[in-house]
């Protein structure tokens, strides 16, 4: 029960879990029960909850408000991220109401789709006097160039935004024909709400919204071209930078198609291509969640940024490609036009619509709300729902569920301010206590790209793989430097400041930056320590810097490629995303370092073990072994490069060691001090040690081998011969000459093979430029 | 009097860097008018097009969609068409034309055809928006019960004078609002403001977009290239149908006049326009026009 300590509606208007009578309706006893047995601070606790899942699904953070160290401008351009946060309390609407709701639903939906056909067929509501055409032309959203060969269908995916108000019944707040979101935020919000709120849920009997997936796969199917046997559907996106990316990508995740966005796809003859890492494959269905007037610069100019397709719509046109919706569908969602709906509907259906439009002197209904300034509390707030309906061949579907957004006051409910979502629990249909799982999967027609990814994706993961490789090794290097020194302040005098040296050496080898150590510097040892300490700080907070960039780096590719990576992968990512901010203040804690370290194995672990091993995890291992080679160069160069007194050369080496991970593989097999022939022979030359070079190396032969690659193998081998290089002990100017030729010979083909990579894989001119007009 | 015109309208783009894809739409194809009829047109693209499609726009336009896959650092779009024309008479000999607010409102009322042919002519676009400047332009011209063909009449002649022709001062997107403040622009820019005025009070005027033969200077001879894309104005007029107006000079076409079509405003029947897909690069755009012309009766 939800008894008046809890929660008080105002009166004299509807709330949807209190009746007249101060009763909790029968559909709300299971949420009502579980609330009842809750104070505010549980109901907290539950919001947080939720705040920490969604973040898991790179829905809370919004990674594109993270930028990178902008260049040279000092501190990181960290920018707050503003997440959307759930409700536990969701919106709970009883079986029979929803069914009589979804019919008023279909009937609308039935009734744009006859508009639109009208709007850009016969106009016979224009000629009737329904439609003025003084106002349908002077709309941007009327597309002239799809009127004389029209769409075979307008809508597949439709939604409806809808309030209740004081009387009880519902009405309509907007329609959304062009590309309308929310239907993957409800399919990610249960899958939140089935943890925070799993008894509510049990006892309920909520039906599942999980299984509209599969529904928008076959409506999405239906509608591929004719004689399209086995039709190929891409979820076409704006690209991170799209305010509802995060839900495209979780579709193309929940739905298995590929992401692509505009630079990914080619008009070609009139069908569309994907581009992928060898070449272009047909793409039959595009499930477009990015707007029509950004579609296709050929018909709207350069308006969309550069994120659609050009001439995507001439293939449309031809029959070459389905777009779902149709291009031009987006005039039915024009406000202008919603006073002539019931007109509309009188001429098209014979039949007024049941759903009347929200009137601006109507009284909203309320719904317990929990939001972060009721302190936990349930205070009486409004919910504007929105339903999703999809057009199968064999009927439509009205997804049982979808997200309420709550309004602040004086919102308009068509653009509410607040990033509360509730999720919609439709109760009574299904058997109470029955824990839904997922449908079982249905025969799907489509036949998926096998094993192809698109280019973009096998880019952005190549460079996910460096940036990770690069923040571990910047982690690792400033973790072991920093405690050693934090554990034997002498270190930084010993052997004439020669540990100090490589250190500094060995911090900046890390950050990717020249390794050349100051001469004066160098001649000021012995003296003091405090330049050394100084010094070496300065590059601790550097090498601190460096990860955190990285991080940045790591999450911004992930954000693009989200649908190759497993939602535990975004779960490390997630905290490895907090663990950022704490690294860009002015000291950040060793265990900070360890746990980014502990993150980074992790997700190495994961794209070793839940990747399948098709080009895309391919790209990214290539990019990983490729790095720690890179680096491991660095870090021989830094420590053994230089010739340090023998008192500096141990505790060094064992730096340069650890750095690697290669400590306690080196004590093992030698038992004996630290010798350069030996150190060298486990960082160099043995095949055995997962962080030697050869092993990296041998990594690389086999990715060239399957990609079939001659120049790869080439520079490859180029980079086997320049390790054999052999070392002594000529020095000169204070530096071992031989491990500087050994490592530039070796480098040198592995920078190139970097560069080439990009070249022969990645390359490719995508950026539409829009013509000057004679 | 009839002319047979032959034009040759060549535009050429050249990149900085190899493009793999370019895509253009060219409304370089006439279409037959009541007084003009077509004997050929066509359209050359350099280098060959791996695509070039004719259709037909919602008004009735001949549209040309070309594409290019293969890399190419330039590309020339040639439309060369041989058109007769027949002159119309100089004045607008009509007694008497309905009032111009009797005209809105039988567009207001329109059913049927007129409602979806003629009353969409009606809607202000981006391009020709209802702004305060029009009122101040022409205002004291829409008098009640002026008569239609006059107040077209007068409305050309007020734009004609009080606008200059400045190659200089506009681009194909800068706003009326600016053409107005600064009372200078191009033909383009004429015809939006005087659609736009018409628009406002709920007139019907359609964009034309076209071609003009032009005179060489006394005693010089006529330069290859140097004639025009030009535009003018069409105006629904219940009695005559619609009434060409050519505000840049003050004529009603076709004087030497060529129609290739019409559309709401100059974003609707954009010579040539188009997108290519490659590194970002420079570009430079050249266009010329070339109308020659006999009398053939």
């Amino acid at each position: 029960m939800l008894s008046r300590s809890l929660y008080q509606p105002p009166s004299g208007r509807f709330d949807e879990a209190v009746a007249e009578d101060g009763s909790t309706r029968p559909t709300w006893s299971s949420v009502g029960a579980a609330l009842g047995n809750m104070r505010p601070a549980d109901l907290l606790d539950h919001q947080r909850q939720a705040d920490r899942l969604l973040e898991a699904e790179g829905a809370g953070h919004l990674v594109h408000e993270l930028m990178p160290e902008s260049s040279g401008a000092g501190e990181p351009g960290f920018v707050d991220s503003r997440p959307w946060r759930l409700d536990p309390v969701p919106l709970v609407i009883g079986h029979d109401e929803f069914r009589t709701l979804s019919r008023a639903v279909v009937q609308r939906a039935r009734m744009l789709e006859m508009l639109l056909a009208d709007l850009y067929g016969e106009r016979r509501l224009v000629r009737l006097g329904v439609v003025p055409p003084r106002l349908l032309f002077s709309l941007g959203s009327l597309r002239t160039a799809m009127a004389p060969r029209a769409a075979a269908r307008w809508l597949v995916h439709y939604a409806v935004d809808l309030v209740r108000i004081a009387d009880g019944s519902w009405r309509v707040v907007q329609d959304l024909t062009d590309a309308p979101s929310g239907a993957g935020y409800a399919m990610l919000n249960r899958s939140v709400m089935a943890r925070v709120m799993p008894d509510a849920m049990r006892l309920a009997g909520v039906a599942p919204v999980n299984t509209f997936a599969a529904v928008m796969r076959r409506a999405l199917a239906a509608q591929a071209p004719p004689g399209r046997k086995s039709p190929r559907t891409v979820v076409l996106t704006g690209g991170p930078s799209h305010s509802t990316y995060v839900e495209h990508s979780y579709l193309a995740v929940q739905m298995g198609f590929h992401l692509a966005e505009g630079g990914d796809l080619v008009v070609r003859k009139n069908r569309v291509w994907l581009r992928v890492l060898d070449g272009v494959e047909p793409v039959d269905v595009i499930y477009r969640r990015l707007e029509d007037a950004r579609l296709d610069p050929m018909d709207t100019g350069a308006g969309g940024g550069g994120a659609g397709v050009p001439a995507i719509t001439w293939a449309a046109q031809s029959g070459g490609v389905a777009l779902a919706n149709a291009f031009g569908a987006g005039v039915a969602e024009e406000r202008s036009l919603a006073s002539f709906l019931p007109a509309a509907a009188q001429a098209l259906l014979g039949e007024g619509l049941d759903l009347h439009a929200l009137s601006t002197d109507d009284v909203l209904a309320t719904a317990p709300c929990v939001s972060a300034s009721s302190y936990g509390a349930l205070v009486p707030g409004t919910a504007v729902l929105r339903l999703h309906l999809a057009v199968t061949p064999d009927g439509t579907t009205v997804m049982e569920g979808g997200v309420g957004r709550v309004l602040a006051p004086g919102d308009d409910p068509a653009a509410p301010t607040t990033l509360l979502a509730k999720d919609v629990w439709v109760v009574g249909g299904v058997a109470a206590g029955k824990i839904n799982v997922r449908a079982p999967s249905q025969h799907h027609p489509q036949v998926d790209f096998g094993s192809s990814v698109p280019k973009r994706a096998a880019d952005a993961l190549y460079w996910l793989g460096r940036a990770a490789e690069r923040a571990e090794v910047a982690a690792r290097t400033t973790r072991v430097v920093g405690a050693q020194v934090q554990q034997d302040p002498s270190l930084l005098t010993v052997g004439g400041g020669g540990w100090a040296a490589g250190a500094v050496a060995l911090l900046r080898s890390a950050q990717a930056l020249p390794i050349v150590v100051d001469e004066t510097a160098i001649t000021d040892i012995g003296v003091s320590p405090a330049p050394f300490a100084d010094r070496l700080d300065h590059e601790l907070r550097g090498g601190q810097h460096a990860v955190a960039n990285q991080i940045a780096a790591l999450a911004q590719e992930a954000t693009t490629v989200r649908e190759f990576l497993s939602t535990t992968t975004g779960r490390v990512l997630g905290r490895l995303t907090r663990i950022r901010a704490d690294l860009l203040t002015a000291k950040a804690a060793p265990d900070d370092l360890d746990t980014v370290l502990v993150d980074l194995a992790a997700l190495a672990g994961l794209s070793m073990e839940s990747t399948v091993r098709g080009p895309a995890w391919r790209f990214l291992d290539l990019a990983r072994r490729l790095e720690r080679a890179i680096s491991l160069l660095g870090s021989v160069q830094a420590a053994l490069g230089l010739a340090v007194e023998p008192l500096a050369f141990q505790p060094l080496t064992e730096s340069l060691l650890s750095v690697n991970e290669s400590l306690v593989a080196y004590r093992r097999r030698y038992r004996s001090d630290v010798e350069l022939g030996a150190v060298l022979d486990l960082l160099v030359h043995d095949d055995a040690n997962p962080r030697s070079l050869a092993f990296s190396l041998d990594r690389l032969r086999e990715h060239m081998a399957s990609l079939a690659w001659q120049e790869g193998a080439d520079l490859v081998q180029q980079a086997s011969l320049g390790a054999l290089g052999s070392i002594d002990d000529t020095v000169s100017s204070g530096r071992r000459l031989s491990v500087d030729s050994m490592v530039l010979a070796t480098r040198g083909p592995l920078l190139e093979l970097g560069n080439a990579v990009v070249r022969r894989w990645f390359a490719d001119p995508v950026n539409p430029m829009v013509m000057g007009a004679s | 009097m009839t002319t047979r015109f032959t034009v040759v309208h060549r535009t050429e783009y050249l990149y900085g860097r190899q493009m793999s894809d370019g895509y253009t739409v060219a409304h370089l194809l006439p279409r037959d008018t009541p007084t003009q009829r077509v004997l050929s047109a066509e359209v050359h693209v350099t280098p060959d097009a791996d695509e070039l499609e004719e259709h037909t726009d919602l008004f009735g336009n001949r549209v040309v969609r070309i594409g290019v896959h293969r890399l190419h650092d330039h590309l020339g779009v040639t439309g060369r068409c041989v058109v007769d024309v027949d002159a119309a008479p100089a004045e607008i000999t009509l007694e008497t034309s309905t009032a111009w607010d009797d005209v809105v409102g039988r567009l207001e009322q329109a059913r049927g055809d007129r409602a979806t042919d003629i009353a969409p002519f009606t809607a202000p676009t981006a391009a020709t928006p209802s702004i305060a400047a029009l009122d101040e332009l022409s205002g004291d011209l829409f008098r009640p019960g002026e008569g239609i063909v006059d107040l077209i009449r007068s409305l050309t002649e007020r734009i004609h004078r009080e606008f200059v022709f400045d190659t200089e001062f506009s681009d194909v997107s800068t706003p009326i609002a600016a053409v107005c403040a600064a009372r200078r622009g191009v033909c383009q820019d004429f015809a939006h403001v005087m659609i736009a005025c018409l628009r406002a009070r709920g007139l019907a005027a359609r964009y034309v977009s076209g071609y003009i033969e032009t005179e060489p200077p006394p005693g010089e001879v006529k330069l290859t290239g140097s004639d025009a894309s030009h535009a003018w104005v069409s105006v629904w007029v219940p009695e005559l149908g619609w009434l060409d107006a050519d505000p840049t000079n003050d004529q009603v076409p076709p004087q030497r006049h060529l129609t290739v079509g019409w559309g709401r405003d100059y974003f609707d029947v954009t010579p040539v326009r188009g997108v290519v897909i490659g590194p970002t690069a420079m570009q430079w755009l050249s266009v010329g026009v070339d109308v020659t012309s006999e009398e053939v009766d």
